[in-house]
């Protein structure tokens, strides 16, 4: 595990002072980046498993925000949110096109690197949390990733989802409480 | 990572609702439940690797890259920032799509009223294809043929001008006044006869006026008025009729003059092959002359005085018969080489001839802007089925490609 997100630093970052379409131009982007390169990253390894493909999508992603800076409208959601919706069809995009199932357990792990320090309770931490998700369907599994590391709000997630907010509030509530209760059954497993 | 215990599995009467879960997520929510949601969303976001420094300034760089490439291509790249500025504008607000919806719809009347009224078409000016034109050829020994315009009562003379060549020109091998004897071959002509009848409805007190530059219109065109008769009453139906005789290689200069000396009601023009009248005479004519120098021949060889003097006698008849005949010739070839125009000129109150700048401004606006609504509305009706058609091809396109997209989730 590389860092533990508390609850106020796991806000999204400061939506307000976000530029908008018209005004991402140099530092305003430059921002963006450092802002949000972690997390669209995160979000394309996660659902890709493929570094490199992670990281090619991380960079069209930015490139796309950057080159529709000027079409973007702030009404229908902030940088941020058209960035991971951007970074969300890219990603989709590159397993169509190779085919791959999105976080299939025969396909490649994404490098997971937790520190020799960490406590050996963290790292089975980890795996159950990795063995739930994949017990998600691939939809649920998605919709989970574009929400924690997009740090959506429903309004934005089911923009980029193509969906009522209503349908995208209740697909990830469902997604979540899955979740939980699969951590929770692997947990019990565990102890026992 | 704070290690938060899982919650036991299966529904529970307290399992959180959608909200409190985006509450929670959110920041507004405390308790352990709340704790738990942001705790996984932490342990989450932390499977994924770290973004470490290497790979954040290759990920700068490939931007950049990108970026510049794109930059790097002018034509395109203007298109682009063009298109950029424009969408950019269009963000704006309503108001700005508004005077886009609004700029576009007036270039697209613009367009169409081009395409009506464009300059282009004058040449086939609606004389051309009147819904009242008649054209008929007869052919006997003289075929002739004739064709009418009638005109809007406020038709402007500009367009009447036109209407008289344009009435010309569907036949102009058969119908060029300046084909009064047009050269078939070397050693045949055909030989025609134009006739035309033009009303004119200047306004009442222009009757007179337009009579008189009528007369200096004929003249000024190296013809004459045959016939002419002018009624003017000050408060009735003023009317005038003038037949004139004009050159027939002037006709069509007459025509459009006299349309623009008040706006033409009517117009017919009638054309008559009367090359066979005209051989007939110029045989004739020929053959006298023949018989005259036949007679005079004889009266050479004559040696009695009975035959002399009968062949004198049949002299003098030979040679009444050939000015009778050079007549006849003479009568056809003008026929042919001049032009009958009958003018009349009748008074009415609507018509424009006469009237002031001001009106004739008001009147030439309203019928621009009457052509431009009808553009417009012609260029809404053509654009509204293309403009749902675009839609649902955009829509359906986003459909199928968002489709496309989720089943890779499948």
């Amino acid at each position: 595990m590389r860092r533990s997100v508390s609850s106020t630093e796991a806000e999204r970052p400061s939506a307000p002072g976000q530029p908008s379409g018209e005004e991402l131009e140099g530092a305003a982007f430059d921002r963006l980046f450092r802002e949000c390169a972690g997390d669209v990253h995160g979000y394309a390894i996660s659902l890709l498993r493929d570094a490199a493909a992670a990281e090619d999508v991380t960079a069209l992603a930015f490139e796309r925000l950057f080159r529709a800076r000027a079409r973007l409208d702030r009404a229908k959601g902030s940088p941020r949110a058209w960035l991971f919706a951007i970074a969300r069809n890219a990603a989709l995009d590159e397993l169509r096109r190779r085919r791959r199932r999105p976080l299939d357990a025969s396909e490649q792990e994404p490098p997971d690197r937790p520190g020799a320090g960490d406590p050996i309770e963290r790292v089975e931490r980890s795996a159950d949390l990795r063995a739930a998700l994949l017990e998600l369907s691939p939809r649920e599994r998605e919709i989970v990733l574009l929400k924690f590391h997009g740090q959506l709000t429903n309004a934005e997630l089911a923009r980029a989802l193509g969906i009522s907010e209503s349908n995208a509030g209740t697909r990830l509530h469902r997604a979540l409480l899955k979740l939980r209760d699969a951590c929770s059954e692997l947990g019990r497993l565990e102890v026992a | 990572m704070r290690l938060v215990p899982f919650p036991p599995p299966g529904p529970s009467p307290d399992e959180p609702t959608a909200m409190e879960v985006e509450a929670a997520l959110h920041g507004d929510a405390v308790g352990p439940s709340a704790e738990y949601w942001r705790e996984l969303r932490a342990d989450v976001r932390a499977l994924a690797p770290e973004l470490e420094p290497e790979l954040e300034r290759r990920l700068r760089a490939r931007i950049d890259e990108r970026v510049a490439e794109r930059r790097s291509q002018p034509a395109r790249g203007s298109r682009r920032s063009l298109r950029s500025a424009l969408d950019a504008w269009l963000a704006g607000g309503v108001r700005n799509r508004a005077i886009a919806l609004g700029a576009v719809a007036s270039l697209l009347a613009v367009v169409a009223v081009l395409a009506i009224a464009a300059p282009w078409r004058s040449a086939g000016h609606p004389a051309a294809e009147p819904p009242s034109a008649q054209n008929t050829l007869e052919s006997a020994s003289g075929a002739s043929s004739n064709s009418s315009v009638e005109h809007g009562a406020a038709a402007a003379p500009r367009a009447a001008a036109g209407a008289a060549g344009a009435a010309v020109a569907p036949g102009k091998s058969q119908f060029s006044p300046q084909a009064g004897a047009e050269d078939l071959g070397p050693s045949e002509r055909r030989i025609q006869q134009h006739a035309v009848s033009i009303t004119l409805a200047p306004r009442p007190q222009a009757v007179q006026s337009v009579a008189d530059q009528v007369t200096r219109l004929a003249t000024r065109d190296g013809g004459f008025v045959l016939r002419s008769q002018v009624d003017v009453e000050p408060k009735g139906q003023s009317s005038a009729t003038l037949q004139l005789q004009l050159p027939s290689e002037q006709l069509s200069a007459a025509l459009a003059s006299l349309a623009q000396l008040a706006p033409v009601r009517v117009e017919s023009q009638s054309l008559q092959d009367i090359t066979g009248g005209y051989d007939a005479a110029r045989t004739k004519l020929a053959d006298a002359v023949a018989a005259r120098q036949a007679l005079l021949r004889a009266l050479a060889h004559a040696t009695t005085q009975g035959q002399i003097e009968s062949l004198r006698e049949r002299l003098s008849l030979a040679g009444g018969a050939i000015a009778r005949a050079h007549g006849e010739f003479d009568a056809i070839s003008k026929r042919g080489s001049s032009a009958a125009i009958e003018v009349t000129v009748s008074g009415d109150a609507h018509a424009g001839g006469g009237e002031s700048v001001l009106e004739s401004g008001l009147n030439d606006a309203g019928e621009v802007l009457a052509v431009a609504l009808k553009a417009l509305l012609i260029a809404l009706a053509a654009l509204a089925p293309l403009t749902i058609l675009a839609t649902l091809l955009v829509l359906g396109w986003r459909a199928a490609r968002r489709r496309l997209r989720e089943r890779a989730l499948s």
